[in-house]
């Protein structure tokens, strides 16, 4: 062995250099490698910044015009150039209200069957089958749901909901006048159809963080399905759901074409939730080509200014809470 | 009865298939009765034909190396197996005459009357008391007195009362290993089984709540039969009367506690309690 190495030792030197020429290229390599890194890491900052601060300018004289009364009035019109954002506001709450109301017990229904109650080997299928809807393009939502949904709806569903809901005393309020097909409910329902595979696969995930050995723990109790799942599962998983819940909230408030198909773009606050209404994002959509005139310009952008602090805020609590359970399933 | 196993392992069929070990001046009754159990994880066979008898009020321990089925034996007692795919049991499992293994079994209802503990404490994430309420309330209506009353004395039987008293509203996950693991016994008796089964409650505790939990066993046999899985002999040795002992899926040797630890009949036994395969 040892001679062996002695007689390396001529070769090893020049092998040495080498190495040493090959690691100094290294250095030079990782030093261009990280500042170009870095540089793409403070692009995304610089954008980010950019853009809020274009939206806070671009929003200033909406502001200054309107003051805070932009924020509490409903009033939309062009031709007076007098705008608020309520109508707006109100419409992008109730649509993601209606959206959740939908897709929250859906969705984990879906995550409970598919993590304890699915044969096997449907799971994956299955679990594919509603990842994929996440997939499909929201104008094809809107051309479906202005083609084919909102008919159904105005046909079937609305008729029976403002005939047993309409005469009842104080919900009665969200559903009378005729059914339009198109209106607030329709894009709810919509945009519920699109959060929905979100609510699922996340909490399909954070389901499957329980250890097996505490659902085993409470099946030896003689609980069935139902009582592991709400007493056990749930409890165990709920940061993560709500998480899941925030992450699809944030996708329902900002959706703009599907919305924009379906909802019948009327800058008003009506109680019924089948008359038209407009969302933020469906607004400046729709208005944007049509906005002569600064201050209508302006106002746009406000409107955008105001969904993007209603998103930051909705994704933050979301990030902070799947943040929670990670750390959680990390110990 | 002699099966193929016991020819191949050598075993002398009255001491593998002893029905019932008897202990002198008192007629066994044997709570659960095994018979000739096999059990398939897909198409592996884990446990070769096993038969015996689980006295009432006696602690039975299964020993044996890593992957020899006294586990797995353990599962098929409750069906925990039932919750996963490809793995089934053949045979007889009696409960008090009842075929457990029949598929009109009512799971709930067996799983009530056979509690278990697991290896890892599972304090389930809810306060201390409602770990043990939420288990009573699944079968019984109590007013909130009543059910005061219960979890108090399942607490006290478990030896946990006097520690966590003053907390009973702080979560189960707050307690230490050994508080979690007794927290978890007394939610198992709380529900009144007729049989506790503990799969190495111990391997996961330190040498003082061990001892604890062992003591524990020993005032429960009074009113329960246990089956206890460990990989600790003196375990073993000290808290039970009966002693299975197990290899590669096979029953090899099943008697009295002391006798096994004395005077084991068959040479695997003997080396494995003295320690020198395994």
């Amino acid at each position: 062995m040892t001679d062996v190495a002695m007689r390396d030792q001529p070769a090893r030197r020049t092998m040495d250099a080498g190495r040493a020429a090959v690691l100094s290229r290294f250095r030079t390599f990782d030093a261009v490698f990280g500042g170009l890194t870095l540089a793409a890491a403070v692009f995304v900052l610089v954008l980010l910044g950019s853009v809020i601060v274009s939206l806070i300018i671009g929003s200033m004289p909406a502001f200054r015009a309107f003051g805070l009364g932009f924020l509490t009035s409903q009033v939309w019109n062009p031709n007076d150039d007098v705008y608020g954002a309520l109508g707006a506001i109100y419409g992008t709450i109730v649509t993601s209200v209606i959206a959740m109301a939908i897709a929250i017990p859906v969705g984990l229904g879906i995550a409970v069957f598919l993590s304890e109650l699915c044969p096997f080997a449907l799971r994956k299928p299955i679990g594919m089958a509603i990842e994929l809807l996440a997939g499909i393009p929201s104008i094809i939502y809107g051309i479906w749901g202005l083609f084919i949904f909102a008919p159904f709806v105005q046909s079937y569903v609305e008729p029976p909901l403002i005939a047993v809901l309409g005469p009842i005393p104080g919900i009665g309020a969200l559903f009378q006048g005729p059914p339009y097909g198109i209106g607030v409910l329709t894009a709810g329902i919509i945009l519920g159809i699109m959060v929905l595979p979100f609510i699922s696969s996340v909490s399909r995930d954070v389901f499957a963080t329980v250890p097996p050995v505490l659902k085993e723990a409470g099946y030896g109790l003689g609980c069935t399905t139902w009582e592991v799942v709400k007493n056990i599962v749930i409890p165990f998983s709920r940061t993560g759901v709500i998480g899941g819940v925030m992450l699809a909230l944030g996708r329902a408030l900002g959706e703009t074409m599907a919305v924009t198909f379906v909802i019948g773009n009327a800058h008003r606050i009506s109680a019924s939730v089948l008359s038209p209404g407009t969302t933020i994002s469906a607004a400046i959509a729709n208005e944007f080509t049509e906005a002569v005139g600064d201050l209508y310009t302006s106002s746009l952008i406000a409107l955008g200014l105001i969904l993007f602090v209603i998103t930051f805020i909705v994704l933050a609590i979301a990030r902070y809470m799947l943040l929670r359970i990670q750390r959680r399933a990390g110990v | 009865m002699t099966t193929v196993a016991d020819a191949l392992t050598g075993a002398d069929a009255s001491t593998a298939a002893e029905p019932a070990p008897e202990r002198a001046g008192r007629p066994a009754l044997n709570k659960v009765s095994v018979r000739d159990l096999k059990f398939f994880y897909g198409d592996t066979l884990a446990i070769k034909g096993v038969s015996l008898n689980l006295e009432a009020n006696r602690v039975t321990a299964f020993i044996g190396p890593s992957g020899c089925g006294k586990s797995t034996l353990l599962r098929v007692l409750n069906r925990m197996y039932d919750l996963y795919p490809r793995q089934r049991a053949e045979g007889e499992v009696l409960l008090d005459g009842q075929n457990i293994l029949d598929p009109a079994m009512d799971l709930n209802l067996l799983r009530a009357r056979i509690g278990m503990v697991f290896q890892k404490p599972t304090p389930f994430p809810m306060s201390i008391y409602e770990n043990i309420a939420f288990g009573i309330r699944l079968y019984e209506k109590l007013p909130k007195s009543e059910l005061d009353g219960r979890v108090e004395k399942a607490l006290q039987g478990a030896a946990l009362w006097n520690e966590v008293k003053d907390k009973l509203s702080a979560s189960g996950l707050s307690l230490s290993g050994g508080q979690q693991q007794r927290l978890c016994i007394a939610r198992t008796v709380a529900l009144k089984p007729d049989v506790i089964l503990l799969d190495e409650p111990c391997s996961a505790l330190d040498p003082i709540s061990t001892a604890r939990v062992e003591e524990l066993i020993d005032e429960l046999k009074g009113q329960y039969t246990i089956a206890i899985v460990t990989h600790n002999m003196q375990q073993a040795a000290r808290c039970s009367d009966y002693t299975a002992f197990m290899y590669l899926g096979e029953l090899i040797e099943f008697g009295d506690t002391q006798r096994m630890f004395t005077s084991p009949t068959q040479k695997q036994t003997q080396q494995y309690i003295t320690g020198r395969f395994g």
